[in-house]
């Protein structure tokens, strides 16, 4: 079809420029499916082999744009990302990355932040130019975005100083009293669940309450948000200690009570309410045709 | 709606019994006055008297009856209220020009500059429309948002309280008790009050867009009640929504606005007074009404749309593109004032009243195999859209004819506000499904109850909540956060809970309950479907489902066709769905006109207005003019006695507005030839103002009357008992000429009911004469006589008049 149809619009062309001709043929062409193209067109493809593959490594160092100043800074990068992923996986459940990892984040965006910046090295050169933009990968950048939408998206800064060194002060108080809940969670574990739910309802009150305080002040990250997530968990399913449904009579009482009251407002409205009538007007009409009875004798 | 007429009682119980075996009579034959075959028959006989005309009232055919005949009618004088009557106080507006000389004198007058400061003048009106009712709708948006915040927080503060400790029917009665409440002043309000303010309203400015003058309908105590009694009626927690009340609150505004002065303030701004008469300020109202749509469901084009759809008559492109602009106008202010109380000043990108959310390109997406099912959905909706008319209607005639008197009809409204706070919660109580809280469900007020930490009560969501906020969730919320046993008993619970509250004395719409109701079981059929299916990404998006729902409910109540499906869009802002919802919208139509009308046309009939549709009913091009105006007619003399005038006016049998001016005749029963066509309003001006040829002849420096006079009594004119008029002047006579309309248009005897039909519906008009081949008045053709006729089960059938 669409051969044909190419061929058609090609004979169409020819009667009007040649130019339009040859640039409609060669769009044309090069829209075509790969499967179409290969037979008649063959690609060039040089054949590699291992040799010279070497060759062109060896080449490249020779005549590398990277400077010896960059290179070092690529692997202090390098290092530190292994060491941050390092961390970050056995981090990962239960969730602990921003306690555990924090200072491998630390250091490798200040790595990171000298790549990237735009001061001039000891040899004159920048290498953000030669190892951010040199090409179209841009691997260094695509591997630090990664691990920066990681940061990000664990909201991390909300725990830590802001210069990076320590946890703050609220989740280090959060954590514990965590750890007090889940302390008070193993001593009364082995016996009545009932007895735990009463024991350590305070501190789990307590814990409750400096969540919802920081969920408002937005000073969360991603491990608090877990580790309360997985007490709520317990607390409510495997102790279950969530509020028991047991008024269930008074409430379809008084529910019913309510819905009674609609059908004795219909019924007795309806018996001693005086039914509303209308007054039927005779209208005027010319004497002869007034009713439709008359129209349908004209009809039949 | 059922409580307009509710001011009068009529019977008492004594004759009930003589009623009630007329009512079989009344509603067995739907004929006009079945009993009455004898006397026809007996004229019939009597070749002579075919024609009675001249100045024969309905009095003088009575004193002919005979005394049996007389207990014949007695007996179905009185029927009881149902869809098959017309009632009596509704009056049709003026839209056709009057052009008497006063009129061509001040067209004379007026210079070129003067009709384009006119012209500039109705740009300014419909600007000042826009923005008056885009502030309106802001008001209530933020009105009712921080009210219903209110409420939420402390009810949701009261049951964490008592989940914990016991007693949670302490909170029921509480929620219970604070919606009635609530709903109480609003119902008082409109019970009291402005009984034209209940309802959404929509019925009401169909029908003055129809050309039908509805008493107090476009009032500023109207405007008042309704925006403070929608206001209560949404935060006491009715089924209802605050959309459809804002058409009715822009088309006030326009008919206040465009008038320049207020009659109920007593303010007269001296502007736009030549907008002061039924032609103009019809025009503004239906942008009036575009205005109060748009800023509803920030919809400008569903806007225009609706108004064309389903009320003016008469479009020019000048006028539709001036509504557009009204239209317009009032989003953009909507939208300014929002951006403002929402601290983002100058973000002009908030909707309307009604958010519907934008809708992700992801979740856009369906393919061609939806369609049937959308289809098939749109059949459902119409189905329940149908049997929602049905158990509407029937709750309808009820009220009216049982729950009439205010004190009545107020606690009805309480009742079921108490009684929707009390199914709602007995709902949450019970209801097993619990979701986790997620930051991308943001719900506001999420009730925990007895499920676990850190989870919300899913049923909670949609009736903790006012109903936009549910319908929003139900759109948007992620696949999974809704159970099908929730959703499918949330959609029976709201459809019975809606369907009961349409219709009560509060000042409520019945689009965003609709909505609800759709947008549940949509979204149930979604979840269905991606049970069934084993790919289930194919149909991962519920909430595409649940628009579709939604649509196909609400065109199914309201069978609203072109301008619901752009309002869909526009609200959702997505052209995409286009296709779908139309589709869904014309199957719901179809579906549901084989069963029952449209809710909104339902209520105009058990209003008894005289409502003329597009098209004369099919079948009825044997009757013509002879046998469908009434007859005989009261004319006047072009030079007129004004004893006569002021009798005939002051005739309670005959409430006619307009009368025919004829030349002089000498004989009673010599119909004369018509001259021209004079209406009440003008005779109790020139009462009023006592335009008598004698005192015209006695004194010289009498101030001719002019236009303005006339403008400055409308709309309100004095009834005729407020007119004095002294035995001396009873005797002198009053010169019709100048004033009356001297080119009325007329029809010929033999005119069919459809051409006279599309005269009347295309013109706008109010009284047609029939004249016989001699120019002599036979008959008058109103609004009512064509209305009477509509097509029934049974073919053809007539409405009878009656006092309401």
């Amino acid at each position: 079809m669409t051969f044909n149809h190419n061929m058609l619009r090609i004979f169409f062309f020819c009667a009007c420029t040649h130019v339009v001709v040859f640039g409609d043929v060669v769009s044309d062409l090069l829209d075509k499916p790969d499967s179409l193209r290969s037979p008649s067109f063959p690609v060039f493809k040089p054949n590699v082999d291992a040799l010279s593959r070497v060759d062109l490594l060896t080449t490249l160092t020779e005549f590398s744009d990277v400077s010896q100043y960059c290179k070092e800074l690529l692997d202090l990068f390098g290092n530190q990302y292994v060491a941050y992923v390092n961390c970050l996986v056995p981090a990962a459940r239960p969730v602990k990355v921003c306690q555990n990892c924090f200072a491998s984040f630390v250091n490798l965006n200040i790595t990171y932040t000298n790549i990237s910046s735009d001061e001039k090295g000891p040899g004159g050169e920048v290498c953000r130019d030669t190892l951010l933009r040199s090409d179209r990968l841009m691997l260094v950048f695509l591997l630090f975005s990664n691990l920066g939408g990681i940061w990000d998206k664990s909201h991390c800064k909300n725990c830590i100083l802001s210069d990076g060194s320590s946890l703050t002060n609220d989740t280090l108080y959060f954590l514990a009293i965590f750890n007090q809940t889940y302390n008070c969670f193993d001593q009364y574990q082995q016996g009545n669940h009932s007895e735990l739910c009463k024991n350590c309802k305070s501190t789990y009150r307590d814990l409750s309450n400096l969540y919802s305080d920081m969920e408002k002040n937005d000073t969360m990250c991603i491990d608090i948000e877990d580790a309360m997530n997985a007490t709520r968990r317990h607390w409510s399913k495997t102790f279950n200690c969530s509020f028991p449904r047991e008024e269930n009579v008074p409430i379809v009482a008084v529910s019913s009570f309510m819905l009674f009251l609609p059908i004795i407002f219909y019924l007795s409205s309806f018996l001693h309410s005086e039914q509303k009538k209308r007054k039927l007007i005779q209208p005027k009409r010319a004497p002869q045709y007034t009713s439709l009875m008359n129209i349908q004798d004209k009809l039949s | 709606m059922a409580n307009i007429t509710k001011k009068v009682s009529w019977s008492s119980r004594a004759d009930e019994s003589a009623s009630s075996a007329s009512t079989g009579v009344g509603e067995g034959t739907p004929l006009l006055n079945g009993s009455e075959g004898p006397r026809f028959s007996r004229q019939h006989a009597g070749e002579g008297s075919v024609f009675q005309i001249g100045r024969l009232t309905t009095v003088e055919l009575e004193e002919k009856m005979t005394a049996d005949e007389d207990l014949i009618r007695a007996q179905t004088r009185e029927i009881p209220h149902n869809e098959k009557l017309l009632s009596l106080k509704y009056e049709g507006l003026d839209y056709d020009n009057i052009e008497n000389q006063l009129f061509l004198e001040e067209e004379r007058r007026m210079s070129h500059m003067g009709f384009q400061c006119l012209e500039i003048s109705r740009w300014v009106v419909c600007g000042l429309i826009g923005f008056l009712t885009g502030l309106i709708a802001c008001f209530i948006d933020i009105a009712v948002e921080n009210l219903a915040g209110l409420k939420y927080e402390v009810i949701k503060r009261n049951i964490e309280n008592f989940t914990e400790t016991g007693g949670l029917s302490i909170s029921l009665i509480l929620w219970g008790g604070f919606n009635a409440a609530v709903v109480m002043m609003g119902s008082i309000l409109v019970a009291f009050f402005e009984p034209i303010a209940g309802g959404s309203g929509i019925p009401q400015i169909k029908c003055y867009l129809n050309g039908v003058k509805i008493p107090r309908v476009v009032r500023l105590k109207t405007l008042i009640v309704k925006v403070v009694g929608v206001i209560c009626s949404v935060v006491g927690g009715l089924a209802v929504g605050k959309e459809g009340p804002m058409i009715h609150s822009g088309a006030v505004v326009a008919a206040g606005v465009s008038q320049g002065r207020s009659t109920s303030l007593k303010k007269d701004f001296k502007m736009f007074e030549y907008f002061r008469r039924d032609t103009e300020k019809r025009d503004f109202v239906s942008a009036g009404a575009a205005a109060g749509v748009s800023a509803a469901f920030g919809a400008p084009v569903g806007g225009v749309l609706f108004s064309l759809e389903e009320g003016a008559s008469f479009w020019n492109q000048m006028l539709t593109w001036r509504i557009f602009f009204a239209s317009m106008v009032s989003t953009f202010t909507l939208n300014f004032f929002l951006s403002v109380y929402n601290k983002k000043t100058g973000d002009l990108s908030n909707p309307g009243l009604i958010n519907f959310g934008r809708f992700e390109s992801e979740s856009v997406e369906y393919y061609f195999y939806e369609i049937p099912l959308f289809i098939a959905m749109g059949a459902l909706g119409g189905l329940l859209g149908a049997l929602f008319n049905v158990l509407n209607y029937w709750l309808t005639i009820f009220r009216i004819r049982y729950v009439h008197r205010p004190c009545l009809q107020v606690m009805e409204a309480m009742l079921v506000a108490a009684v929707t706070a009390t199914v709602s919660f007995t709902m949450i109580y019970f209801s097993n499904d619990c979701q986790p809280l997620a930051p991308e469900n943001n719900e506001e007020y999420p009730l925990q109850l007895f499920c676990s930490d850190g989870e919300y009560n899913a049923m909670a969501t949609a009736f903790f909540n006012t109903p936009e906020r549910s319908v929003r969730s139900l759109f948007h919320n992620q696949p999974g956060s809704y159970n099908p046993l929730t959703l499918g008993l949330f959609t029976l619970t709201y459809f019975f809970l809606a369907c009961w509250t349409y219709g009560l004395a509060v000042s409520a719409g019945v689009f965003i309950p609709s909505l609800l109701i759709g947008a549940a079981w949509g979204r149930l059929c979604g979840i269905l479907l991606a049970s069934f299916s084993s790919n289930s990404s194919l149909w991962a998006d519920p909430g595409k489902y649940a628009l579709i729902g939604a649509a196909a409910q609400l065109g199914g109540i309201v069978r609203m066709t072109l301008s619901l499906t752009v309002i869909m869009v526009e609200a959702t802002g997505n052209v995409t769905y286009g296709l779908p919802i139309m589709l869904v919208l014309m199957t719901a139509k179809i579906v549901g006109d084989y069963f029952i009308e449209g809710l909104y046309d339902i209520h105009i009939k058990l209003q008894s207005v005289p409502f003329l549709h597009w098209e004369a009913p099919a079948t009825s091009h044997w009757l013509t003019a002879r046998e469908v105006m009434s007859s005989p007619v009261t004319c006047l003399n072009r030079i007129e006695n004004v004893g006569t005038i002021v009798d005939t006016l002051s005739n309670t049998s005959t409430n006619h507005n307009g009368f025919p001016v004829v030349a002089h005749t000498l004989g009673n029963d010599e119909p004369g030839k018509l001259c021209g066509l004079i209406l009440r309003s003008q005779l109790i001006v020139l009462l009023k103002h006592k335009v008598f040829v004698e005192l015209a002849r006695s004194r010289l420096t009498h101030r001719k009357l002019q236009l303005k006079d006339f403008r400055d009594a409308y709309p309100r004119f004095p009834p005729i008992q407020s007119i004095h008029v002294s035995q001396d002047e009873r005797e002198c006579m009053m010169d019709l000429t100048e004033f009356m309309n001297p080119t009325p248009y007329t029809v010929p005897q033999d005119t069919s009911l459809p051409r006279v039909f599309k005269l009347f519906r295309a013109l706008g008009l109010r009284h047609l004469v029939v004249v016989d081949n001699e120019n002599r008045v036979v008959g008058l053709v109103t609004r009512k006589d064509l209305a009477r006729y509509h097509m029934g089960k049974h073919g053809l059938e007539e409405l009878q008049l009656a006092q309401t």
